[in-house]
């Protein structure tokens, strides 16, 4: 059985609240269950509904909308290379194909020991210093295959 | 009320109407799918593209509201290659499978693009896949790849039915409709988004696979499901009905009708229907016409009154019936019998109230106010409890029962039939076939009766809404209206030239009687 | 050539809090406007022919002028959903400035009778969400937000709202669907956000940049602002520069600067050896500049608009000699595709046809057809739909296709073995 920590219900109840419409804590919710689950299963959504009294339906567009909430499982560093146009000038695909095979995963999948995911996203607004990585929250930036590895490395993989 | 010009002609609207309202208005042809007089606007098709005259851009009708001295056309070029170029947009997705999909012959790609589309397709990618055969729920079935995302099932169940079960999941063209596991879409209103949809993308568990449209003829109709009396059309042919869907009435249905009326097509099919007439009583039945049926039944019926008075015979009625068979029968049995033993037989009392709020309503019968108001008008007021102890008391020698067509719609059918078969005969006029007849002890006349796709006539809705309706098609030819059963009770003949005849039964396909292997 | 308006303070770690914020004359400006008559304030903006930094440039005092003059609640919302493919102006000035955001806000919510506020904030943008917020609370604690603020009767609220991935909530009708905590999808227009926008209530929505450029104009007055900039843009704009210059980054200048010296002065010019090549002046759904246009432009609406692009964002993406323009379609082509909402037909379709043309030309196996395909398709998506993420696409394909011919031509008659493809 699907269900957030006592601290989590509380945070979705209070979001519920926060705004003008109920709608608007489905956002917030879903970031909530994926900071405590690291991803957002499906059983999320009626758990949330039931919740929120919100319609599954509603939350589900929501959830299948938005790019940053994970549909499947990702490694403890969820590390997403920008591929867009800045970055692709500056060896952004390259990078995030350097990982992949350093770390022996495809775009977008997670690695055998649950460590790492690297994904090729699209623009994440730090063209000026590209190319770049965001790592869980963090934007690391300037970066070459080699400084890229090394900074995986500090954090863990 | 502002006037503008449409394609050179002049069109007077209501203030405030749209542009797609006044071509709606004007009958002139335009292309769109989303745009739904039930629904709120989305304006995602984009494909009823307009020309206004002073305005830079072509602007959708569906979301532009007339204003006085307007001139709008659809027909100049730009317009046209908007549309023919809006629908390849449509399609360069869409897996064109006419051949196999059910809704073809009643599709809006087919027609639209017919009419208005580009017929020299560019599109030479590998097609977006999505899901097929999704189990919606009880009712509907998805084809996702059919799917041209207009919205408009979707908006019905959250404006209309307002269950919510639907969304569009994903974005950009990975959207599809769909539903969370553990909420199917399952509500009594769910069919009508396989009306609204416009292609083939939800389909009618029910009715899919059954029949090709094309060979489908259609009626008007009023659904007798319940007494809100639904504008409906009743699509049938050689073999009987194949389904029901609404029709556009503003007053009482607008453009919707819920999933129990639709199955008002059951009862009506030869599978359930009483064909002939038979005389007798448990496992001893003779069948003979239904002609000969009732004139012996009138004979015995008559002979009773005369020789134990009109008061050893009573009516049993539902409301069932058309507001002119009620007369009749009425006026036969308090005029010519003088019996003021006349019973309404209420099939569920403590939910004739009932309302779901939407169109569905607890009195399952069509006509309760019109047999409400021919008893009234007859000065009939009988007690059901009197009749039951005239029953128990073995005072009645003869009941006459208008039984009810919608057998589905009496629960205590058995118990019932068990307590008025306490009469010494009994004459049962039925559209519908039940075993529990069959298992009577005293001596029973039943009586085929069409049903009400097979007649003419009225119903009087729960707020007093007269509505006429005509025949649609015979399915069983044998069967009386109550009135020419009426007619053969008092004795007398009816005109046989006018009779209907029937449509023929099953088909045969006489070209194959083998079915090959695959 | 470089002016520090907005962006004179991004250097001191200290304006980053109230306090330091403060001691740069931070909320003097708010007092001061806060005694002003609304309607003068924003006469002000009309006056200093302030233009919307977000990326469709309309005049922002216009827009407040569209608010109906009941009393009925209204809103403001900050777009801060930045994610125009090349921009990072926002992030920025969230990071370094937030309550240089939060002040401009707070004189605009004023001037158009708001009592709530939200920031939109693209949910990537993690530490400015986190700033930002922190900066509301000072705000709050300092009397610059809540009840009767500085004494002046006026009570605002204001808090953020973190997005959560999609290009479309950049949209101003995205964006109020998205905190109304639906799907990212542009409403239909009309109504227009000041008649009906979130929740149906009047609504302005305005960018970053915008409303804390407000601040200056009311600091300093419209006609000080409009001794930046041309006539008919005035004011400082920040231009986002990414791509081959030696000196990427954030510049404030005034519009109408020439490009070529943002390029090859402000920004160190091009590696050693390279030639320019192209340049998209404005965001990736700015159309494409030649070498030769952009040695000639200059940056404002009307230069550009003239030339064929547009402003946009301000995000300046600079290519040189060793760019394959195929594959720089194929990758914004395959970001439109990615981020279109797919309500309207025409886009939803259309963006995943283009990239998929594109992709395959790029991988030689396009036909000249398709090329043509390209810009017919693309001209059949433009003003068809109900937002602008359609044109967006398709104005970059027709210039792409168009300028760049010879290039998607090489891919035609030789398959992938061109020069300079990267991933053949």
């Amino acid at each position: 059985m699907f269900s957030l920590s006592p601290e989590g219900v509380e945070f979705v109840k209070k979001e519920c609240s926060r705004y003008e419409t109920k709608h608007s804590a489905i956002i917030p919710s879903l970031y909530r269950v994926q900071k405590e689950k690291g991803w957002v299963p499906p059983e999320a959504v009626p758990y949330l509904s039931e919740l929120t009294g919100l319609p599954e339906s509603h939350i589900n567009e929501v959830l299948s909308f938005y790019t940053m909430f994970n549909k499947k499982p990702v490694g403890k560093l969820h590390v997403q290379v920008c591929a867009n146009i800045s970055c692709a000038m500056n060896g952004g695909r390259e990078l995030a194909e350097h990982l992949c095979k350093h770390f022996g995963v495809k775009d977008g999948e997670i690695s055998k020991d649950g460590k790492i995911t690297v994904s090729k996203v699209e623009c994440l607004g730090s063209c000026g210093t590209a190319p770049m990585m965001q790592v869980n929250d963090q934007f690391i930036e300037n970066l070459t295959p080699e400084l890229a590895l090394r900074k995986l490395k500090e954090m863990g993989v | 009320m502002p006037k503008c010009k449409i394609n050179g002609q002049e069109v007077e609207v209501a203030a405030g109407s749209t542009i797609i309202q006044a071509y709606k208005a004007a009958g002139i042809d335009i292309c769109h799918y989303c745009w739904h007089p039930g629904l709120s606007v989305a304006g995602v098709c984009r494909l009823c593209m307009v020309q206004i005259e002073g305005m830079p851009k072509l602007q959708i009708a569906c979301n532009t509201e007339v204003k006085e001295g307007m001139v709008i056309n659809n027909t100049s070029e730009v317009v046209k290659d908007t549309v023919k170029w809006g629908l390849d947009f449509h399609l360069i997705n869409h897996p064109l499978d006419c051949p196999i999909c059910d809704q073809a012959g009643e599709c809006g790609l087919q027609d639209q693009y017919m009419q208005f589309g580009k017929y020299d397709p560019e599109m030479a990618e590998a097609k977006v896949k999505k899901h097929k055969v999704v189990d919606l729920g009880p009712t509907v079935v998805l084809d996702a790849e059919r799917c041209i995302l207009c919205s408009r099932c979707v908006r019905f169940t959250e404006e209309v039915s307002k269950t919510n079960e639907l969304g569009i999941f994903n974005r950009g063209d990975r959207s599809e409709i769909g539903t969370v596991e553990g909420k199917p879409l399952d509500n009594n209103y769910s069919l009508n988004t396989v009306d609204i949809c416009p292609v083939g993308a939800l389909t009618s568990r029910d009715f899919r696979f059954r029949q090709r449209v094309w060979y489908l003829k259609e009626a008007d109709s009023v659904c007798p499901g319940c007494s809100t009396g639904c504008s409906v059309k009743v699509h049938y042919n050689e073999e009987g009905l194949w389904r029901v869907k609404p029709r556009e009435n503003k007053e009482v249905n607008g453009y919707w009708m819920c999933d129990t009326g639709r199955d008002t097509y059951k009862f009506v099919n030869l599978k359930a229907r009483l064909l002939s007439g038979r005389i007798g009583k448990r496992d001893q039945w003779q069948e003979i016409s239904a002609e000969d049926a009732t004139r012996s039944a009138g004979l015995k019926l008559r002979e009773t009154v005369q020789k134990h008075g009109p008061d050893s015979v009573a009516l049993v009625v539902t409301g069932q019936y058309t507001n002119e068979e009620y007369k009749d029968l009425l006026k036969f049995f308090t005029g010519e019998l003088k019996s003021k033993n006349v019973y309404h037989w209420l099939n569920n009392p403590e939910k004739m109230k009932d309302f779901d709020g939407l169109l569905f309503r607890g009195d399952r019968n069509p006509n309760t106010m019109g047999l409400s108001a021919a008893l009234a008008a007859h000065g009939v007021s009988s007690k059901w409890e009197t009749l039951q102890s005239q029953l128990s008391g073995r005072k009645l020698k003869m009941v006459v029962v208008a039984g009810p067509e919608n057998q589905a719609t009496f629960p205590d059918m058995k118990e019932k039939i068990q307590m008025l078969s306490q009469a010494d005969g009994l004459i049962w006029l039925t559209a519908g076939l039940n075993a529990d007849l069959n298992q009577v002890g005293s001596e029973t006349w039943q009586v085929p009766l069409k049903a009400y796709v097979e007649k003419a006539g009225s119903f009087t809705n729960f707020e007093g809404r007269v509505q006429p309706f005509k025949a649609g098609t015979t399915i069983v030819p044998q069967a009386l209206t109550l009135s020419e059963a009426v007619e053969l009770l008092a004795g007398r003949d009816l005109n046989w030239a006018l009779r209907p005849k029937g449509l023929g039964g099953p088909k045969t396909n006489y070209a194959v009687t083998q079915r090959g292997t695959l | 050539m470089e002016t520090k308006l907005l962006t004179e303070h991004y250097g001191k770690d200290e304006y980053i809090k109230i306090d330091g914020y403060k001691k740069h004359g931070g909320y003097a400006v708010l007092a001061k406007a806060l005694k002003m008559d609304p309607k003068a304030i924003i006469e002000e903006v009309k006056a200093s022919g302030l233009r919307g930094r977000g990326g469709a440039g309309f005049p922002t005092g216009m827009k407040w002028s569209f608010l109906p003059a009941n009393g009925e609640p209204r809103y403001l919302l900050c777009n801060a959903d930045e994610g125009e493919p090349g921009t990072f102006k926002d992030r920025l000035m969230m990071e370094r400035a937030p309550h240089q955001l939060i002040e401009g806000m707070i004189i605009s919510a004023f001037a158009i009778g708001s009592k709530k506020s939200y920031i939109y904030i693209r949910g990537e943008y993690d530490h400015p969400i986190r700033v930002v917020r922190e900066a509301i609370a000072e705000a709050y604690k300092a009397g610059m937000l809540g009840k009767n603020i500085l004494g002046s009767g006026f009570d605002h609220d204001m808090d953020v709202y973190a997005g959560a991935g999609a290009y479309i909530c950049g949209e101003e009708t995205g964006m109020i669907s998205s905190i109304e905590g639906l799907k990212g999808q542009p409403k239909l227009k009309p109504p227009f956000p000041a008649v009906q926008g979130y929740l149906r209530k009047p609504t302005i929505v305005n960018n970053v940049e915008t409303l804390a450029a407000v601040k200056y104009i009311i600091r300093d007055g419209a006609a000080a602002y409009r001794k930046y900039g041309t006539e008919k843009s005035p004011g400082t704009k920040l231009f986002s520069v990414s791509g081959n210059v030696l000196k990427p980054g954030n510049y404030e200048i005034p519009l109408g600067t020439p490009l070529k010296d943002v390029i090859f002065n402000l920004c160190g010019g091009l590696k050693p050896g390279r030639k320019l090549k192209a340049v998209i002046p404005g965001g990736s759904s700015a159309p494409v500049l030649t070498a030769d246009e952009a040695m000639k432009v200059t940056m404002d609406y009307e230069a550009l608009a003239q030339m064929g692009s547009m402003l946009g964002s301000g995000a300046v993406i600079v290519m040189d000699d060793s760019n394959d323009m195929v594959d720089m379609l194929d990758v914004i082509m395959h970001f439109y595709h990615h981020e279109s909402c797919g309500q309207c037909t025409p886009c939803r379709e259309g963006t995943g046809w283009l990239s998929k043309i594109v992709h395959r030309i790029r991988h030689g196996e396009g036909t000249v057809n398709d090329i043509n395909l390209v810009k017919t398709v693309s001209e059949r998506m433009m003003g068809k739909t109900i937002c602008a993420l359609s044109d967006a696409a398709a104005m970059p394909a027709i210039s792409f296709v168009t300028k760049f011919r010879g290039e998607f031509e090489d891919y035609v008659k030789k398959g992938n073995q061109v020069g300079g493809a990267l991933h053949a």
